[in-house]
């Protein structure tokens, strides 16, 4: 305590000058108006500068947000792009003005964005972080804006598991863009950005450039999702089939969003599907 | 001796105040463009307390000062502002100029410590006194250029009216 006094006292000159240097200040920018202006301007830019900072830091997490709805966004135009195309190509003589949105919707997209993956792998896997109340189920496909991802393996409430192209198991049906010959995609390398298109017959005319798609057959994917590019093609002895090597469209280890596809009539196309084995 | 000290301190500021704000406030120097000198000798008057007041005691007397000084020339809080600056330096330019059988007297005039002494201990408080006066009324170094020119030449002629006064003057106390 006598410290403290000490101090005051010894002090007492610097404190009572910053107090009436204060008061100064304050007299100065309250009752001269020049001098308030430029205390006003100047603490604009004070300020200006703080809530420029804060709203980056604002902006810093709520890009989850915004990335989610932009993803929704994307999700929704896809989906028009899809049924659109799916559409048209069935009924190539109606026109667009008599369609109704319920005939069109064929494909519903669900936005996801990727939580974990494997690229490396021989079997490679992607955890999706949406399960089955954002209602994914088994054997959906799942694409990204670029193309093809690959197919919902196993479902859990809160995250599916995605069974990836660049997967020994994996087999997606495609085609050829144009041609219309189709076969089933493997991954037989362990190039992540090159696949093997199988059971294409021999009688097909290929060439290197043409562009590979998914065929539509599967209820997995809708028609025409692009899946890469032929790089070379060959015969092997003995074999009916050509064996062609497929050069990916984009890098599936870059992937952060996807989409899940939902066709609304599955059921009735699998029943369909699956009376026909019998 | 102490009365006389006191009552030599009230009149001096009586006086000097007058002289301020009656007489050299109406003075305008200018020159077409060059509007940088302002006299300004009202400092003199914290100059010359007494050694011996309270250090506290001698900015809020100053601050009242410049307060009184700012009513009339419409400029609230910075000569205010100034005088508790320079009387919180003034310690320190005591201090830097002390003589060297330091400070025996309390008055701080040329009678005391002589002309010499004395122009320099008024030269550091008025250069100090004008340029925060002159900052605080520009309130931005945007504005630089002007304090510093208004500083200098109003230091110049200020000086010079002071020293002429405490030479006829020469106050003992």
């Amino acid at each position: 305590m006598r410290n403290l006094l000490y101090l005051l006292f010894r002090y007492s000159a610097l404190i009572v000058f910053l107090l009436f240097q204060f008061i100064s200040l304050y007299l100065i920018v309250s009752f001269n108006k020049s001098q308030n202006e430029i205390w006003v301007n100047s603490s604009n830019i004070f300020s200006g500068k703080i809530q420029e900072r804060a709203q980056k830091v604002e902006d810093f997490f709520t890009q989850q947000q915004l990335n989610d709805s932009l993803l929704r966004e994307n999700a929704k135009l896809l989906e028009t792009i899809i049924n659109f195309r799916v559409f048209s190509e069935k009924n190539s003589f109606q026109t667009f003005e008599s369609l109704d949105a319920d005939s069109l919707r064929n494909y519903s997209l669900i936005p996801a964005r990727v939580c974990s993956k494997t690229i490396n792998l021989r079997n490679n896997f992607l955890t999706l972080c949406i399960g089955s109340e954002d209602g994914v189920d088994i054997g959906m496909g799942v694409i990204s804006k670029d193309g093809v991802i690959g197919i919902v393996k196993r479902v859990s409430k809160k995250y599916s598991t995605v069974l990836m192209m660049t997967n020994g198991q994996s087999r997606i049906s495609a085609m050829i863009l144009g041609k219309g010959n189709h076969g089933n995609l493997i991954w037989t390398s362990n190039d992540t950005r090159s696949m093997t298109l199988v059971d294409v017959p021999k009688h097909a005319i290929i060439e290197v450039g043409d562009t590979i798609v998914t065929s539509g057959y599967s209820i997995s994917f809708p028609p025409q999702i692009p899946i890469g590019k032929v790089s070379d093609f060959t015969i092997k002895g003995g074999s009916n089939n050509y064996d062609i090597a497929v050069d990916l469209d984009f890098d599936l280890s870059t992937i952060k969003t996807a989409y899940v596809i939902k066709f609304d009539k599955s059921e009735e196309k699998e029943i369909l599907l699956n009376s026909d084995d019998e | 001796m102490m009365n006389s000290l006191w009552s030599r301190n009230i009149i001096r500021t009586l006086f000097v105040l007058f002289i301020q704000l009656v007489l050299l406030k109406r003075i305008n120097l200018t020159f077409g463009d060059f509007n940088y000198v302002h006299l300004t000798i009202y400092p003199v008057i914290i100059a010359l307390l007494p050694y011996k007041m309270n250090r506290p005691l001698v900015i809020v007397a100053a601050f009242f000062l410049g307060l009184f000084v700012d009513f009339f020339y419409d400029s609230l809080g910075v000569h205010a502002g100034a005088c508790t600056f320079v009387a919180f330096l003034r310690y320190y330019f005591l201090a830097f100029i002390s003589p060297r059988d330091g400070y025996k007297k309390d008055a701080l005039t040329s009678f005391e410590y002589g002309v010499p002494w004395f122009l320099t201990y008024m030269s550091m408080l008025l250069f100090a006194h004008l340029l925060v006066l002159y900052s605080y009324e520009a309130f931005s170094f945007v504005y630089i250029k002007e304090i510093v020119l208004r500083t200098i030449f109003s230091f110049i002629a200020s000086l010079f009216l002071v020293m002429v006064g405490v030479l006829i003057f020469n106050p003992k106390y």
